[in-house]
């Protein structure tokens, strides 16, 4: 079974720290980094020029560089176009998830209801880039 | 008498033969020899036969010599055969010779009659041409009169015109072609002894059909002579001008209804000009159009109509040469009318020629497009006046589309802002009951206040949403506001903010009262400076807000030493909970600026930042500006 090489972009350090638990216990991915905003994803990219990730989670309302300008900047990025980006967030509204996918994000993840429920997100994260062969 | 009758016979210019009883040559003479071409010897005891056209033609010669012993003479013309083959035309004369009562043989006398003929022949082939080309000719009755003045030829056109035909006319006195009147005035003899006195008499007048109807005609009597100069009758040649008058009659009435047609016209201006370019003739559509009446303008200058500056540059007269040239000048352009006023005419103006070709002057037709002109300007400007439309269509569509936009980012803050602080709590309250099950208490503290934190973020948000969407909902109630007040009113409500933060706030003001909605244009100066304050590092925050009026329109700033915004994200500030990437983290919800910026809308003014990262940042906003630059 591939473990598949992510990045987690999340603005919110109390739900960072429950994701990484969840994704700990889950064992289905191996966690490069967490960051808090696209600003600092980019810094870090332009730091490690030698990573190259199988995949972006990412969160979408963030102080800085939010999920919009993420998929944008990663999907015109010479290097880095053809790693997913998958949104993940509280809202279900079908218009926010259309505008995630129509700028290029590979995916759309409703958030757990509360941070101690981010085991079964991360199978059932897994399973949707299995099934859609999100990654490459 | 005679003493050498031999000597006669043989010196005598026409050809003489003697015949026997049955017809053969006994003697020739020598006219004969020459006529026919044989020799006597030749010609003795030949049939007579021999010189008829048709070869051995003995039947037809025994019925004209039965017709001589009969009438002791017979005279006929025709063809005879020289012996070379060649026929002549001859006049034959054959006695019966008679002695002792007993028919003994014939005399035949041969006269050559071929140059005769040849003149008789052409003169009759004229006379037949004449004849011909007089009795066809059917628009003119050619009749001949004897000098007594009978009738004694009679053609087609003769018979067309007055019915008769030949048969019926010819004998008849040709005064039975004259009225009751002209007879007992005696007219027709009349008209005869001028013809003979002068050669010929000419006149028009009535005259009758065979049915009694009256016709005008022209006649011609001509006196005719003949070679001797003796008056041998008259030609009568008659036309029927009945129908020249009925044209003229028509042409009149044409003219007259013609004349009916233009001068009643009314929504064509027609006049005659003469050469000069003096108005001669005048309609209804003319005196409607131009208001002038006929007896004002007839005999006045076409010139009358333009205005002055046309007057100057020799227009009408250059319109007349082109027309004269080219044969027609057309245009459109204004006109005076009686009144002063101006009208937008279309003009053509034809040059006139008579019969002759001679120039006699000018028509013109003139129409007034004015209310064409008007409605092709109000079709104009009910265009203009969609494109209008169309405009504020595409503003609203925009408004629309903005308003669309702004209720997606709500949308997208009441998923997902308002939600995520409810689902913090909830994650924390979670987290709470899984410790106390496991009887586990060091962290409870910290969950409580996360969970605190996240309520009175949520609060925050609610108050922000509230006031955000209050602006998109009531209407900016203008009213007269001191700028003072407005500024102080802000600080006063950042009170314990300003403290906090131990912020120097300077006020600069050349204005002392401005236009707007007192709630809004506080809450957009507190929104400003309450970023002022938020957004430093530095332990002694100095702001100072300044008021003052510029181009016209009331300009404020309020400028700050904070840490400033990064030249990439100038154009981010104003959408709404849009939060900029800083070093350190700012509290807040994204939504103050995009506030601000709605507010200025509502004022129609503009808001913008100046920045310099580490140094401070200004924002600027106008308002009123559309209003002003009215």
């Amino acid at each position: 079974m591939r473990k598949y090489r992510i990045i987690i972009v999340e603005n919110d350090e109390d739900e960072q720290l429950f994701m990484r638990e969840g994704f700990d216990t889950a064992g289905l991915f191996q966690i490069i980094t967490v960051l808090k905003n696209g600003d600092e994803l980019f810094e870090w990219l332009a730091q490690h020029p030698l990573v190259l990730p199988d995949l972006i989670l990412s969160d979408l309302n963030m102080p800085g560089k939010n999920g919009y300008d993420i998929i944008t900047e990663i999907r015109s990025s010479a290097i880095y176009s053809a790693v997913p980006v998958i949104i993940t967030s509280t809202s279900s509204t079908p218009v926010i998830i259309q505008k995630c996918l129509d700028k290029g994000a590979a995916d759309y993840i409703v958030k757990p209801e509360t941070f101690v429920e981010y085991v079964p997100y991360v199978e059932r994260l897994y399973q949707r880039i299995e099934e859609k062969q999100l990654v490459k | 008498m005679i003493t050498n009758c031999q000597l006669l016979i043989d010196t005598i210019g026409d050809a003489i033969f003697q015949l026997d009883r049955d017809g053969y040559i006994l003697y020739a003479n020598p006219a004969a020899v020459q006529l026919t071409g044989y020799s006597a010897e030749e010609l003795f005891n030949q049939p007579f036969y021999i010189l008829y056209s048709n070869n051995d033609d003995s039947i037809k010669l025994e019925y004209e010599l039965g017709l001589a012993l009969k009438r002791r003479k017979f005279v006929t013309g025709g063809w005879k055969k020289h012996k070379s083959g060649e026929l002549f035309w001859s006049e034959l004369t054959l006695c019966a010779i008679f002695e002792n009562g007993k028919p003994i043989g014939f005399s035949g006398l041969l006269r050559d009659d071929s140059e005769r003929k040849k003149a008789e022949l052409e003169l009759r082939e004229s006379e037949e041409r004449f004849r011909t080309m007089v009795e066809g000719v059917k628009e003119y009755a050619i009749f001949m009169l004897n000098p007594t003045g009978h009738i004694i030829s009679w053609n087609d056109g003769a018979k067309r015109l007055k019915g008769y035909s030949a048969n019926e006319i010819i004998g008849k006195h040709f005064s039975i072609f004259y009225t009751a009147e002209d007879l007992e005035t005696k007219k027709p003899e009349r008209e005869l002894k001028i013809a003979i006195a002068t050669g010929k008499y000419e006149e028009e007048g009535w005259r009758i059909k065979k049915n009694g109807s009256l016709f005008w005609a022209n006649i011609v009597i001509t006196a005719l002579y003949n070679d001797q100069n003796k008056h041998i009758g008259f030609s009568k040649v008659t036309r029927d001008l009945t129908e020249r008058k009925d044209n003229e009659e028509f042409l009149r009435q044409s003219e007259e209804r013609y004349r009916a047609l233009v001068e009643q016209l009314n929504d064509y201006g027609i006049f005659m000009l003469d050469e000069k370019g003096r108005i001669v003739s005048w309609n209804e559509g003319a005196k409607r159009i131009s208001g002038y009446l006929a007896e004002e303008i007839i005999g006045k200058y076409f010139s009358i109509f333009y205005p002055e500056e046309e007057l100057i540059n020799g227009k009408p007269t250059h319109e007349l040469k082109v027309a004269k040239a080219e044969g027609k000048y057309e245009e459109e352009g204004w006109r005076l009318r009686k009144d002063g006023t101006r009208f937008w005419a279309s003009v053509v103006i034809t040059a006139v020629y008579n019969n002759d070709g001679a120039h006699i002057g000018f028509s013109k037709v003139t129409r007034d497009l004015t209310e064409r002109k008007e409605s092709e300007r109000a079709l104009r400007e009910s265009y203009e006046r969609f494109r209008q439309l169309a405009g504020e269509l595409k503003i609203t569509n925009e408004e629309l589309s903005y308003a669309n936009q702004e209720l997606e980012q709500f949308t997208s803050i009441v998923s997902h802002d308002l939600q995520e602080p409810v689902r913090t709590i909830k994650s924390f309250l979670q987290l709470i009951d899984m410790k106390l099950d496991q009887g586990q208490t060091e962290e409870l503290k910290t969950y409580i206040s996360k969970s605190i934190k996240a309520a009175n973020r949520m609060r925050e948000l609610i108050q922000n949403l509230l006031h955000y969407s209050q602006l998109a909902k009531n209407d900016v109630q203008v009213e007269r506001l001191n700028v003072l007040d407005l500024v102080n009113e802000a600080i006063q409500n950042l009170k314990t903010a300003v403290e906090n933060a131990n912020a120097d706030i300077s006020i600069e003001s050349d204005v002392e009262e401005l236009e707007g909605d007192r709630v809004q244009l506080v809450q957009l100066i507190q929104n400003l400076l309450s970023n002022a304050l938020k957004f430093t590092n530095n332990d002694h925050p100095q702001v100072t807000i300044r008021c003052r009026e510029e181009d016209g329109h009331i300009k404020f700033s309020i400028a700050d030493n904070g840490i400033g915004i990064a030249a990439a994200d100038m154009g981010k500030v104003f959408e709404i909970f849009r939060r900029l990437h800083t070093k350190k983290d700012y509290p807040g919800t994204g939504i103050g600026l995009a506030i601000c910026k709605k507010i200025v809308d509502r004022h129609r003014g503009r808001i913008w930042p100046e920045s310099e990262p580490g140094k401070g940042t200004t924002f600027h906003f106008t308002l009123n500006e559309e209003a002003s630059a009215t």
